[in-house]
Order: C-alpha cells, then sequence, then structure tokens
C-alpha cells in the first residue's frame, strides 16, 4: 500500500486551465500526501473549486501534469476512470439521485462501476449509513430528507467506493447554519481516521481542528500555504491577511 | 330550428363503430412514432454531427408543415412514383390506413423526439456529475440517471402530444378512412344535421381525451413518487 | 419541374390566401385567448367556468370536426336566420375564408388562453410588490410591469401557437378555402403529379412556417436586450 519512494498521493505541477480567454489556473504546483488533510480557501472565483474538479477530471487541464497514485490524468478513458476509483468527490449540492431510495443511491455505483454483488452492496451501503449515523432513512427518498442529511448520505455514497482521496467542494456552503455541524462532525471523523483529504471551505473553525495544511488562492494562482497555526496568526501575504480580515470579522 | 335527438340516438352507434379504427390509428402510430422519436433523440444527442443534422433536417420539416400535407404526399403523391407502385411496400402504401399510419408515426416521431430532448436536458448537471464522480460509464448514465429523470420530466408535454395525435387521427376521414369522424360525415352528408352529429362526435372525442388524461394522471403520480415529501 | 409552369402564379395567390389567414387568425386568437385568461384569473366562478369549459371543448375536440361544425352550421344557422327576414332564401353561404378563420382561432385561442394565464400568473410578485410600494396605481402596474413581464414568459409557447395557425390553415382547404392545398388539387387534375404539386405546399408552408419562427427568436432576442438580467 506504500506508494514507490515515498512519492505523493497527488502530484500537481505546473497546471493551467482556461475557460476560453480567462485563466482559471495559473501555474498550480501542489503535492499532497497519503493521510494529508487539506483546506483550501480564497474568495469566490479565485479557481479552488477548478482545481479540484481538474483531479478528477470534472475539468481538463489544459497543460502541466496532474499524477494521482502514480498514474498521470490524460484525455484517455482508461486513466480518467483509474483516477475516479480511487478519487471520491462531495459536492455543494450534493447531488443526490433524487429517484432512487438512499440506499439504492450508495448502491448503484458499486454495483455499476465495481462489479460488486447486490447483496455486499447493501451491506457496505448500510454501513457507511451507520457511519454518517443515519442508518434509518435507508428506504427514504432524497427529498424526504433535509440538507444535512443528504449530504452525509453524500459523503457515504463517495465512501461506498473505498477511495483513497476524498474531495470535499464547498459541502457546507448550501446548508442551513444548524445543519453545519453535523456534516463537519463527520468529515471530522473521517480525517480523524486518516483519509486523505482536500476540502474547499469558508468552514475556518474545521480548517484550525482539523486541517495539516491550508491553501490560500486567488486569481487562480496558489498564494500561500501554511499549516493552520502559522497561517492564522502569522500569515505573510498581503492578499491573504486583507482575505482574513474580510471573512473572520463576523 | 329544432335539434334531433332521435337522430344522435341513431347515429351514435354508427360512429361508435368507427371507434375501433380510431383507436387503432392512435395506438400503432404512437407506439411506431415512439420508436422514431427515441431513435431521434439518439441521433440528436449524439454528438455526432452526421446523426444529429439529418435528425434535425427531419425534425424541422415535420414538425414544420401540416400534418395534413404529409398524409396527401404519402396517399395520394406517393402512387405518382412506378417504383414504389412496384415495391414490396405498396401493399401498405395502397391502403388508406396504412397511409395513415405512417404519416401519423412520422409526425408525432419528430414532436415527441423534442418532448424526450427537452426531458434530457432538463436533467440537473450536478447529478451527472456525481454519476462521473463515481466513475460511472456514459452509458450507464444515460440508463440509471437521465432516462428516469428525463421521462418524468417530459411526461405532461407527451400527455399533450399523444391527446394531439388523437386529434390527427380524425383526418384520416379526409382520406376515405370510416372512422369516427369519416362515418359522421357521410352522416351529415345524408341528413343534413351537421349541429346534431358533429357536436356529439366532439363529445365523443372529448370523452376519450378525458381518458387519457385520467390515465397520464396516474402515470405522473407514479413516475413522480420520489418528488413528493410525504413517505 | 416544368409541370410546375404555369401554376406558379396560383400558388402565389394561394399561398397569399394563407398569409391573410395568419393574420386574421392571429388577432382573433389574442382575443380569444386574453379573455379566456382574464377569466380564469378573474374573481367570477361563472367567468372561471365558462372559460374552463372553453379551453375543455376546444382542446379535447379535432381542429377538422370543429371547422366542419362551424362551416355547415353556421350557413344553417344564418340560412335561418335570413329567413326570418326574407323567406324566398334558400341558402346562406359562409365563406370558407371566414368560417375557416374564426374557427382556428377558437380552437388556438384555448390553448393561449392557458399559455396567457401561465404568463401572467408567472410574473413576479415581489415586481408587483415594489410597484405598489412605489405608489403606482393599478392600471400602471398592469401597463409597465405586469405586461412586459408577462409578454416574455409568453413568447415561446405563443410562438408555437402562431405555427399552430399557419398549420391549421391547410385544414381549411377541405371546406373549400382557396389556399395551396386546393390550389395543387386543381393542378393534380390537370397534371396528374400528385407528389410534385403537394410536395410545393409543404415547402411553402415550411417557408411560412421558418418565418414566423425566425420572428419569435428576433422577438426574443429583443426582449432579452431590454431586460435587466442577472449579468
Amino acid at each position: 500500500m506504500n506508494d514507490e519512494n515515498n512519492q505523493p498521493l497527488i502530484q500537481m505541477h505546473g497546471v493551467n486551465k482556461f475557460f476560453g480567454a480567462f485563466q482559471a489556473l495559473k501555474n498550480i504546483n501542489l503535492d499532497v500526501r497519503r493521510g494529508e488533510r487539506i483546506v483550501v480557501c480564497g474568495p469566490s472565483g479565485s479557481g479552488k473549486s477548478t482545481m479540484i474538479r481538474c483531479i478528477n477530471r470534472l475539468e481538463e487541464h489544459n497543460n502541466g501534469h496532474i499524477i494521482i497514485d502514480g498514474k498521470e490524468l490524460t484525455d484517455k478513458v482508461k486513466d480518467i476512470n483509474a483516477v475516479r476509483r480511487e478519487v471520491g468527490m462531495v459536492f455543494q449540492s450534493f447531488n443526490l439521485f433524487p429517484h432512487m431510495t438512499i440506499v439504492k443511491n450508495l448502491m448503484l455505483a458499486q454495483q455499476l462501476v465495481r462489479k460488486v454483488s447486490k447483496v455486499e452492496a447493501r451491506e457496505t451501503a448500510m454501513l457507511y449509513l451507520q457511519r454518517v449515523k443515519i442508518p434509518e432513512q435507508a428506504d427514504k427518498y432524497p427529498i424526504q430528507l433535509s440538507g444535512g442529511q443528504q449530504q452525509r448520505v453524500a459523503i457515504a455514497r463517495a465512501l461506498c467506493m473505498k477511495p483513497e482521496i476524498m474531495l470535499f467542494d464547498e459541502p457546507t456552503s448550501a446548508l442551513d447554519p444548524e445543519m453545519i455541524h453535523e456534516v463537519l462532525e463527520v468529515m471530522t471523523d473521517l480525517a480523524r481516521d486518516g483519509m486523505t483529504m482536500i476540502c474547499v471551505t469558508h468552514e475556518m473553525g474545521f480548517a484550525r481542528s482539523v486541517a495539516d495544511r491550508v491553501i490560500f488562492m486567488d486569481a487562480g494562482e496558489i498564494i500561500e500555504e501554511a499549516d493552520p497555526k502559522t497561517f492564522f496568526n502569522a500569515p505573510k501575504s498581503e492578499r491573504t491577511k486583507k482575505f482574513l480580515s474580510q471573512i473572520l470579522t463576523h | 330550428m329544432s335539434f334531433d335527438f332521435s337522430l344522435i340516438a341513431e347515429s351514435l352507434p354508427l360512429m361508435l363503430m368507427g371507434i375501433g379504427i380510431t383507436f387503432k390509428l392512435l395506438v400503432i402510430s404512437g407506439v411506431l412514432g415512439f420508436c422514431l422519436a427515441v431513435g431521434l433523440l439518439l441521433m440528436r444527442i449524439s454528438g455526432k454531427w452526421y446523426l444529429n443534422f439529418p435528425a434535425q433536417v427531419y425534425i424541422y420539416v415535420f414538425r414544420g408543415t401540416p400534418i395534413l400535407v404529409q398524409i396527401f404526399i404519402i396517399y395520394y403523391g406517393l402512387p405518382q412514383f412506378e417504383w414504389i407502385r412496384d415495391s414490396v411496400f405498396w401493399a401498405v402504401l395502397r391502403e388508406p390506413t396504412g397511409c395513415a399510419i405512417l404519416a401519423l408515426t412520422l409526425n408525432t416521431g419528430a414532436y415527441v423526439s423534442e418532448i424526450l430532448r427537452g426531458g434530457v436536458l432538463g436533467v440537473g448537471k450536478g447529478l451527472l456529475e456525481a454519476g462521473s464522480a463515481l466513475g460511472m460509464s456514459a452509458r450507464q448514465k444515460f440508463i440509471y440517471i437521465t432516462t428516469p429523470i428525463a421521462a418524468r420530466l417530459a411526461l405532461p408535454a407527451y400527455s399533450n402530444d399523444v391527446i394531439s395525435l388523437l386529434k390527427s387521427t380524425a383526418l384520416a376521414s379526409t382520406i376515405t378512412i370510416a372512422d369516427m369522424t369519416g362515418i359522421a360525415r357521410t352522416i351529415v352528408a345524408d341528413t343534413y344535421a351537421p349541429y346534431e352529429i358533429f357536436m356529439s362526435l366532439a363529445i365523443i372525442y372529448m370523452i376519450f381525451t378525458f381518458g387519457l388524461q385520467k390515465l397520464f394522471g396516474v402515470i405522473e403520480r407514479y413516475l413522480g413518487r420520489y418528488s413528493r415529501r410525504e413517505g | 419541374m416544368d409541370v410546375l409552369t404555369g401554376w406558379w402564379d396560383d400558388y402565389f395567390w394561394g399561398a397569399l390566401i394563407v398569409g391573410k389567414v395568419f393574420i386574421c387568425s392571429l388577432g382573433l386568437m389574442i382575443l380569444f385567448g386574453l379573455l379566456g385568461a382574464m377569466a380564469k384569473l378573474s374573481n367570477s366562478r361563472v367567468a372561471q367556468k365558462i372559460a374552463g369549459a372553453y379551453t375543455v371543448v376546444f382542446r379535447g375536440t379535432p381542429e377538422i370536426l370543429v371547422i366542419l361544425l362551424l362551416y355547415f352550421g353556421s350557413a344553417i344557422a344564418l340560412t335561418s336566420i335570413a329567413q326570418i327576414f326574407n323567406p324566398d332564401i334558400k341558402f346562406v353561404d359562409v365563406p370558407p375564408f371566414w368560417a375557416g378563420t374564426i374557427a382556428i382561432s377558437i380552437i388556438v385561442g384555448s390553448y393561449a388562453t392557458e399559455t396567457f394565464r401561465g404568463a401572467f400568473l408567472g410574473v413576479n410578485p415581489g415586481s408587483i410588490e415594489a410597484a405598489r410600494a412605489l405608489g403606482m396605481s393599478d392600471l400602471q402596474t398592469f401597463i409597465y410591469v405586469r405586461i412586459p413581464e408577462m409578454w416574455r414568459l409568453a413568447l415561446p409557447p405563443f410562438g408555437n401557437h402562431m405555427l399552430s395557425l399557419i398549420k391549421d390553415t391547410a385544414l381549411i382547404s377541405i371546406i373549400g378555402l382557396n389556399e395551396t392545398m386546393f390550389v395543387a388539387k386543381q393542378a393534380i387534375t390537370v397534371t396528374g403529379k400528385p407528389f410534385t404539386m403537394y410536395i410545393v405546399v409543404g415547402a411553402i408552408y415550411l417557408g411560412f412556417s421558418t418565418i414566423v419562427t425566425l420572428f419569435v427568436m428576433g422577438v426574443e432576442k429583443f426582449g432579452e436586450r431590454t431586460t435587466i438580467g442577472a449579468k
């Protein structure tokens, strides 16, 4: 299970991404070791979502290299699928399949992509539903659950695929304030269990308590990265300081 | 001007004899048209220009011209060509019923494919991204995510189209088919009583429409059971 | 192609008739649609019921039937009325143009009722509240806030209603309107080329459809440009 030569699990070298004439990512260099917990923050439009969406090829990077667990991410469908097997994603708008029950949501990809049997898929599904603390909702439909519950189901759905890496794209931004805690709790548990994760979020409390590294992005570039203590108490760049002052004063 | 109820009583059974033909036209054209629509839809969303473009042209032509013209072209127009008369299709194309079914099928296929496409476009992009992130293939996403959701979205528009199809079957009477409208027109020609006959015929169609709407209501409730909060 | 020589001007006049029907029925359709929508949105139960019956009847009855009923029925009605004044009159002829135009206006008007009703309901209530809070009168609110938002909402389905009017014009040929289908019928008896003749009819109607579609697209662009959007 150890990477050869102790290579980082995720490597991004010189990654650029354009949307037409607009450059969303400028020369991104990022290495993530196995078991590291990264929080990415920054103003809207800074490219944070774009960056993690490039990791599982929901966006295509224009140049540079992205290497996941030793495999380079290219146009080839085989490479893309190999990466997606190992990378789980949780979306801001949950994206649960509305026409399936909760447990079916968790079983579908297991059966189709990992070719797991129906019985085994259900077992795994119930296991992870337990882990996110809502096993009793198994036979309900997504619309019958609260936002916080839906997002926890979304996390469980990604976990059922047994990924090596979990990506979170602003997982609590669409939630009512009283439901943010239950989702962050699940994410914290996951982090404690050693899951490698990259989390785009505005939840600075989470960053302080869980992250190994906090990364600040602005206008497509990585401006600063540091451990949480240094990042929040002694930020180096002016832009970082400005951002922190804006979001921490309310 | 009196309303001759006895005439209605006599004519109703005659007109209802045509209901079998109306029904036959509706169901056969409906089913074949739906299959055609699915084919056109797949061509439209294939992403390949040599499939998309011909489908677009077909849909444009069949939605842009009156169905009566399409019926006449097939029934009166095709026999102009000797190679058609000599071909194996002639057995079908010689009969007005065959021509009517062909015309209705080609027409409804164009409309329904656009309705289905509307449903497909309405499937939330995020849901497909979730499928991709989970590693599902394009084919798997289309079958398990797109199709069930698009079907529910397209259903109201589709039910309207089926009702339009029912009304279009009345045009079969213009090429001598003895459906309900055809029989009614014959009766009116004999009795000069358009009010009684045509109004009772209209009521028959309205009942038929009502039945279809109720049927689709049931289907809509079944398909949409996951979108209602009560468990 | 030379079979068509000599027929081009007949087709031209026929096409002109199609245009005339369109203009006349468009105005009537908007009138019926607005009346129906306002009746449905009004507080009067009676008005709502009548408008409700209007939409149910004319959306559930085949267009050809309504045309036939109106044409033959009105001839009889008008003859009876005329005979009250002058018993020597044997028959009052209703011109197919008007019977047909009114018929299709009534039919498409019933669909337009639903479209306009939906569009009025779709106007953002917040905009209305804002207008009231600013002290605008009901009439001012109607003209400057409700109507601009409403017609933009109604436009796409309204475009379809216009296309329906054009295509339904072909049905009026059944009661003898001298438009392109009628011309084709005559041309066929002379030239014996039904396919060619009806294809020309189809092309003419396709031309009309295209013009209407392009026009609607243009108006939609205008609507977008002059609306303060989210950009």
